[in-house]
């Protein structure tokens, strides 16, 4: 991850137009014809961090799960309330079957 | 230091241009012609006939006379020609030879490296029969580039917001679509598809075919099978594809066409450009599904694209125009030449290749997909023979890339890894590209051995296969330059140019005002003997 903005001279927080300057950037250093094997590992950090980079726009604009914070003391308070109904109606049931 | 050229290598026509002072130029020949039309013929004097000299004897000598040998280039297909017969190879090297001269000539020093533009769609065998063809010319091959790649090189319009274009390229006898990206001077090639068959030349054995069906239709006569017959038909046809281009309606008139006891029959007609546009548009509808295939690689829409470009010379036709602009929703800009554009793109690239101080990035894809065959999974459950992907069509060259496959059954000792290039799912329905085995592998139950094959794919477009077996390391390897057709050895190479070089020698004696021209193929022979 880091690695591949380091090859194209990055910060992890680059946006998508910087990725794309830097790769453009590299690519007047290392081109193709000269130097294969340093614009292969451009180009593939290039895909990599683009891939990335559309997952994240994805993720941001996908519409998420409605999600709700519970209030615990509330919570526990309705199990315990619920714990003694259900001991009560066990004993009740009982004197209800026979 | 040599100059270094640029050549477009048509199937109807070829052409050349050079560097000076960082610009691109068309060599045009003696009389001022930008096009050498890429036609070899042999005079009935022996003499070799190159370019517009070939054509002119093409309907009295079809027999004498080569065209479109581009669509023969990457088979075993032998013409023959006076008392020899050529490979396609070697009848485009004769066409390269000619360019060779002229630029020689015109530039008055000598031409030893170019860059030689192919159809994007081209198969690995025709880029090598390309290159083949431009070493027996004599000269050095930088590059093999794609026509609409180099085409979009000399787009003007350059500035540093990111421009996305269309080039649509139909020439003579091919048709490629590229969608490209241009940010100031970097172009890169995003997606190509196309048809290596498909181009004027289709057209004019259409209307060729309407032509017949309407002599017919008015003598109730059949025209002949005769070669002269009907190459007079295809110069007549294709003038009518030109004539209608321009204008709405024209006439054909070919006197004494056939004769039937002792009657001359003439082919009289007139045409409209509504019944060209009839016969065409089926074989036109193709390149609007091509389009389309190419935006969707490139995940785009049409709306995306900031421009279209129109290459080639059958654009000058309205209806593929009109069918563009329609299907894309925007006009396509009157550019540079659509002849001329891809030998300037060519000459560009061999100016950076070769030096100079231009300002031009290029990156290209890979056309077809390249994979071997292996044990996949289907619906039907594992099936052996299946094509398996290594590096999948449009990918950016240069390329490295490796995939892990593992042995089939127990005690596997030998694992045969077949190379193919294509689209199909089934690996034998596509060009095979070679094979090699790996042999005598440690005995196994199946699954537990894993052999990682390893695609090294360079700009030149030479493939290289390495198969590892990952425990012990056995290994092979193979490098695909291409195996299995009609590859030259350095010294049938060396021969053929011999030979290609005498015939132009012969042609130079005939011919008083050409001194200058021996002097410098006697140069150029000099140089090859302490080459070799």
């Amino acid at each position: 991850m880091s690695e591949n903005h380091a090859l194209l001279g990055i910060t992890p927080s680059a946006n998508p137009a910087e990725i794309k300057a830097a790769y453009h950037a590299k690519l007047k250093e290392f081109p193709a014809h000269k130097y294969p094997q340093e614009f292969k590992a451009i180009r593939s950090a290039y895909e990599t961090l683009q891939k990335d980079s559309q997952q994240t726009n994805e993720d941001f604009f996908e519409i998420s799960p409605a999600t709700v914070k519970l209030d615990q003391q509330a919570l526990q308070g309705l199990r315990d309330r619920v714990a003694s109904k259900l001991a009560v109606s066990l004993e009740e049931l009982i004197c209800l079957t026979f | 230091m040599a100059k270094a050229v640029g050549i477009d290598l048509g199937t109807t026509n070829s052409v050349v241009a050079a560097i000076s002072d960082g610009q691109p130029w068309v060599i045009p020949d003696d009389n001022g012609e930008a096009i050498l039309p890429s036609c070899v013929g042999l005079g009935a004097d022996g003499k070799l006939l190159v370019g517009q000299e070939g054509i002119r004897q093409y309907a009295a000598a079809p027999e004498r006379t080569i065209k479109s040998i581009k669509r023969q280039m990457g088979t075993n297909h032998k013409t023959n020609l006076g008392d020899r017969e050529y490979l396609p190879q070697e009848i485009s090297a004769i066409i390269l030879r000619s360019l060779k001269q002229r630029a020689e000539k015109a530039l008055g020093e000598e031409v030893t490296q170019a860059v030689i533009t192919v159809p994007a769609l081209f198969t690995d065998a025709q880029r090598q029969a390309t290159k083949e063809a431009g070493e027996i010319a004599g000269f050095e091959v930088l590059q093999v580039i794609n026509e609409p790649t180099a085409a979009a090189l000399t787009y003007d319009f350059r500035n540093e917001e990111t421009e996305r274009v269309l080039v649509y390229d139909l020439g003579g006898g091919t048709f490629d679509v590229s969608i490209v990206e241009i940010t100031g001077d970097i172009t890169e090639v995003l997606a190509s598809h196309g048809n290596n068959r498909l181009g004027g030349d289709d057209f004019d054995r259409r209307l060729q075919l309407h032509l017949i069906e309407l002599f017919y239709q008015k003598h109730q006569v059949a025209v002949p099978e005769d070669a002269a017959i009907q190459a007079r038909l295809l110069r007549a046809a294709e003038q009518v594809k030109i004539d209608l281009s321009q204008h709405a309606f024209t006439a054909v008139r070919e006197p004494f066409l056939v004769s039937q006891k002792k009657k001359a029959l003439h082919l009289e007609a007139d045409l409209s450009r509504e019944t060209l546009e009839t016969l065409l548009k089926p074989l036109l509808m193709e390149t609007l599904s091509a389009i389309d295939r190419a935006l969707a690689d490139a995940s785009m829409q049409a709306k995306d694209l900031d421009r279209v470009i129109l290459v080639g010379g059958s654009t000058r036709i309205p209806l593929v125009q009109s069918m563009v602009s329609e299907h894309l929703g925007q006009a396509p800009v009157a550019g540079v030449e659509p002849d001329l554009c891809v030998a300037l793109g060519a000459a560009i690239q061999a100016g950076v290749l070769s030096g100079e101080s231009i300002d031009a990035i290029l990156v290209d894809v890979i056309p077809h997909s390249l994979g071997i065959s292996a044990v996949a999974d289907t619906v039907f459950g594992p099936r052996p023979g299946m094509f398996s992907v290594i590096i999948p069509r449009n990918s950016v060259i240069p390329i490295s890339r490796s995939e892990a496959y593992s042995t089939t059954f127990d005690g596997q000792d030998t694992v045969e890894v077949n190379i193919y290039q294509g689209e199909n799912a089934i690996a034998r329905e596509n060009v095979p590209l070679g094979s090699f085995l790996i042999e005598n592998l440690p005995q196994r139950p199946a699954g537990d051995l894993k052999i990682e094959v390893h695609f090294d794919f360079d700009h030149n477009g030479i493939l290289a296969v390495t198969a590892t077996e990952q425990g012990q390391g056995q290994q092979n390897s193979l490098i695909v330059e291409n195996a299995a057709t009609s590859r030259l050895s350095s010294q049938d190479l060396k021969q053929s140019r011999a030979e290609i070089d005498s015939l132009f020698e012969v042609d130079g004696d005939l011919e008083d005002d050409e001194d200058q021209d021996m002097e410098l193929d006697e140069d150029v022979e000099e140089e090859k003997d302490a080459e070799i």
